[in-house]
């Protein structure tokens, strides 16, 4: 018995070793497939994914079919994911969030991809001179914060502050990157930026209190492991007075008093038309430019605003109203 | 449904199989030979992808590139040996710890969370590009096929040594190996170095195969690596004797698993409950043995206490 | 051969089990002295041994072996001067290595261990020789693995073992006591055969008075971690249980109390 077992295995290992040279082609059928391969089960991934469903749906109707696929946060089921995706030749890939990007680009030189809750292609990607596009099978959405317009919402709302600190985790993907650009950009409004790093959400309540005892006011950038911990953030930095200015709504709901929000919906939706593009259209995915969150929304949290005594210009868009 | 896709799908769950064998190889060593459970392989397998992609982009050689992410798992293996035998921390807590300290040095050798290869720009060793249309010698289930084999010659050669077999006495019986003469305590930091160099070779190989390093790639990599030594010794043990052929099984118990893991997903189970699934696994073959002995056994003689 | 001089050692040092199983132990064997250590439980037998082996380090006092001071020495290293036989048959052997591997490891004790190989045809050729002399039919199952064999057969390797790199001391820790009488005979002639062949200077633990009085040169009682008797040369060899009973009463200022002792005539 356990000798058939070993035949059976042995031939299985042959098999796919002889699968390697077929490619079945799919006849030009026109129901869609696609792959989506999602990192995490998170409010805001979900919205993308349900975006990028809807948005085909409504070009599409019937046809088009998704197969999708969570990777519970492990980047190597990602790549087992992907390794499916090829295998079963979809007609395109939709990697959400950067760990399935990187493995549909490693996965991949045909199928076109498009990614979206990426923060920055370039550096994903491992790419030099970055142009818009990426000059290959691979194209997406962005959710990078407009982090320019958050520093001047943050000098806005805070004209008198001088030190900034930056609260976020070292051991996400994008936030490094987020936590580069706004210093950058808060330094050229004349502020003093300090990083206030943690590596597991073990250690926010401590980092966090340190941020707040050396900071006039706390930028967060979108960040998972912020994004899960806004009670602590809140529980801090509201008794010590500290204002938190977030990356985006869903922080800024839990610990924040103001945001630039961009709506991952949106962001999902944008991919989605992307997508038929290239499905129905034949549009060159490695042509198509990167694009960013259609609209942005000046937002502010009431209850915390009302609790520091802030008040906010008239533009501004109470969360939840 | 399509099982074509299934089918096609196999090169690529073999090939990373064969790649997480390298590392259950490395399990084996500690968890069978030295009879120690080995935590720390958690972390390395994050470190030797981190230094073998970080030392790649900087324009280093291939070779160099994996030397030295090995390196870096050996010294891992060493740290955890220390904690064990010269500060007398249990095995168990000595590997957490060095998993736990791995997180933060993981991070500091990427300076991120997360660093892509970009397989258009490097030619990577292996690639999952690389396991269907392009050619033979360079597909990666046969390179890293390779590689399995030549590791297994070289561990079969090194515990048939002198040296090889006082580690192999040593995870037997301490105390008859201290009454041969023999340095447990060093064996047992040999040992887990070895264990942690293989593991950070096999991660060096996984970050080219996914196209990046990423700071929670070793999550679980320990009941993988078990799993891959269980489903190899009971698929195996009444076929395979001589322990070239047992490293062998726990390679191909890695290939299972992954086979496996692909035919769960083309089902569309919700893979949420992967990590569940897994557990459940290697808690039940693991439990096995026992259940056997105390079930289905009628009595136990002294004798038959040796035996593990 | 072995000089023990005023060792002390105590267990649990500071908790309700503190205990002192070595007070104040001074013994020197000569070379080729065969030495039967008898003594109740915890009188301190295989704590003496345990102390000269070198599981543990001693409180205080010294050890030497052949001139050579090992008091501060790890276990591994003194395994060069010893061979031992452990009374648990599992704990002399690596049950998951093979008959031929167990005595290329014992035929290495002390020496450097390389990348050489872990055994040759010749070493094999040579173990088989050496198994024959034991007559239990080992030599026909080099490549079996010792877990499959009796717990006499174990000792018996054990003690082809011990003996296979000519020892300084040879130390055994009552390794006929978990055997049947049969074997347990069986392996103590073959013991005195060994002893005598190599002119080895041994340590022999035993609960039995009859094999402590009919094997070797010298013989040592221990009570409460002390050494209470010491019997050697004519007056050994007259030694009858009775007599030993007589001296026990005297030298222990009490009836001997079989139960405590638990020791057989």
């Amino acid at each position: 018995m356990k000798k058939k077992l070993a035949v059976l295995l042995a031939a299985v290992m042959c098999l796919s070793l002889a699968a390697c040279g077929g490619s079945g082609k799919a006849e030009g059928n026109k129901v869609y497939n696609v792959g989506i391969c999602q990192l995490v089960e998170h409010v805001a991934l979900d919205a993308a994914t349900k975006g990028f469903e809807d948005a085909l749906k409504e070009k599409l109707g019937d046809n088009v079919k998704f197969d999708e696929q969570n990777a519970q946060g492990d980047s190597a089921t990602a790549a087992t994911i992907v390794n499916q995706f090829v295998a079963a030749n979809t007609d395109l890939i939709l990697a959400n969030a950067t760990a399935p990007l990187q493995a549909a680009a490693a996965g991949t030189t045909t199928i076109p991809v498009l990614g979206t809750s990426i923060t920055d292609y370039a550096s994903a990607l491992d790419i030099d001179n970055w142009n818009g596009t990426t000059g290959r099978n691979i194209s997406g959405t962005s959710d990078l914060a407009p982090l320019k317009d958050q520093a001047a919402m943050l000098n806005e709302l805070f004209p008198d502050s001088v030190n900034v600190g930056v609260l976020y985790c070292s051991a996400e993907a994008n936030s490094q990157y987020q936590a580069d650009v706004i210093k950058a950009e808060l330094e050229a409004l004349g502020k003093t930026v300090t990083f206030f790093t943690f590596v597991d959400t073990n250690d926010v309540q401590t980092v966090c209190q340190n941020a707040a005892d050396n900071s006039d006011v706390i930028y967060v950038p979108t960040d998972n492991a912020v994004a899960s911990n806004t009670a602590i953030i809140d529980g801090v930095c509201r008794p010590a007075g500290v204002p938190v200015i977030a990356g985006e709504e869903g922080i800024c709901t839990g610990c924040g008093v103001a945001t630039l929000s961009i709506s991952y919906y949106d962001l999902g939706y944008t991919t989605g038309l992307m997508a038929y593009e290239v499905l129905v259209n034949g549009a060159d995915v490695s042509t198509m430019e990167v694009k960013y969150a259609p609209n942005v929304t000046k937002e502010y949290n009431k209850e915390i605003c009302e609790a520091l005594n802030i008040t906010v210009p008239a533009d501004y868009k109470a969360i939840g109203e | 449904m399509n099982v074509l896709s299934l089918f096609n799908a196999m090169p690529g769950a073999v090939a990373q199989g064969l790649i997480w064998g390298i590392m259950a190889i490395g399990v084996y060593i500690t968890y069978k030979v030295l009879d120690v459970a080995d935590l720390s392989v958690d972390g390395t397998m994050c470190t030797g992808g981190a230094v073998c992609i970080v030392m790649l982009s900087n324009g280093h050689s291939m070779w160099l590139s994996l030397l030295v992410a090995t390196i870096a798992g050996m010294i891992a293996g060493l740290v955890t040996g220390i904690f064990h035998t010269a500060m007398g921390i249990p095995a168990i807590l000595s590997g957490i710890l060095t998993q736990l300290g791995l997180y933060s040095i993981n991070l500091k050798i990427m300076g991120k969370a997360n660093i892509p290869i970009n397989n258009q720009k490097y030619n990577l060793m292996v690639s999952l590009l690389n396991v269907r249309d392009v050619p033979f010698y360079k597909n990666t289930i046969l390179i890293v096929a390779l590689c399995m084999v030549i590791l297994i010659a070289c561990l079969y050669w090194f515990f048939g040594t002198e040296l090889g077999c006082s580690l192999r006495a040593t995870g037997c019986n301490e105390n008859m190996s201290r009454a041969q003469g023999i340095n447990t305590d060093l064996n047992k930091v040999l040992g887990l170095m070895l264990s942690n160099a293989i593991v950070a070779f096999s991660s060096a190989l996984l970050a080219q195969y996914q196209g990046f390093a990423d700071i929670n790639m070793g999550r679980g990599a320990i009941v993988i690596g078990l799993a891959a030594v269980i489903i190899g010794g009971v698929v195996f043990s009444k076929i395979f004797h001589n322990f070239a052929l047992k490293l062998l099984s726990v390679g191909i118990g890695a290939v299972i698993y992954y086979v496996v893991l692909q035919i769960v997903i083309w089902l569309g189970f919700d893979t949420d409950l992967l990590k569940l699934l897994s557990a459940l696994v290697v808690a039940i073959f693991l439990s096995l043995p026992y259940l056997k002995k105390r079930y289905f056994t009628k009595a136990s003689n002294v004798a038959a206490k040796g035996g593990k | 051969m072995l000089v023990i001089k005023n060792i002390y050692k105590t267990f649990n040092v500071g908790t309700i089990n503190e205990k002192t199983a070595l007070e104040d132990v001074s013994l020197t064997l000569e070379d080729g002295d065969f030495v039967t250590v008898i003594g109740g439980n915890g009188a301190g037998k295989s704590t003496l041994l345990n102390a000269i082996a070198g599981t543990w380090l001693v409180d205080s006092g010294s050890i030497a072996i052949d001139g050579i001071d090992v008091t501060k020495t790890p276990e591994f290293k003194r395994a060069k001067y010893l061979g031992r036989v452990f009374q648990d048959p599992m704990l002399g052997t690596a049950a998951n290595m093979q008959i031929d591997e167990n005595l290329a490891l014992a035929a290495r004790r002390g020496k450097f261990r390389g990348l050489r190989s872990g055994i040759s045809q010749a070493e094999r050729n040579f173990y088989k020789e050496h198994l024959k002399t034991l007559d239990l039919g080992l030599e026909d199952r080099l490549s079996s693995k010792v877990g499959l064999l009796s717990g006499g057969q174990r000792q018996a390797l054990t003690l082809l073992m011990a003996s296979l790199e000519k020892p300084k001391l040879l130390l055994l820790d009552e390794h006929t006591a978990a055997l049947d009488p049969k074997t347990a005979a069986k392996i103590l002639a073959k013991t005195d055969e060994i002893v005598e062949k190599d002119h080895l200077t041994t340590l022999m633990i035993t609960h039995n008075m009859k094999d402590a009085i009919h094997h070797g040169n010298r013989l040592i009682m221990m009570d409460g971690g002390h050494i209470i008797l010491d019997i050697k040369g004519e007056e050994k060899k007259k030694l009858t249980v009775e007599d030993l009973l007589a001296k026990f009463a005297i030298a222990s200022g009490g009836e001997l109390d079989n139960d405590r002792m638990i020791l057989s005539k």
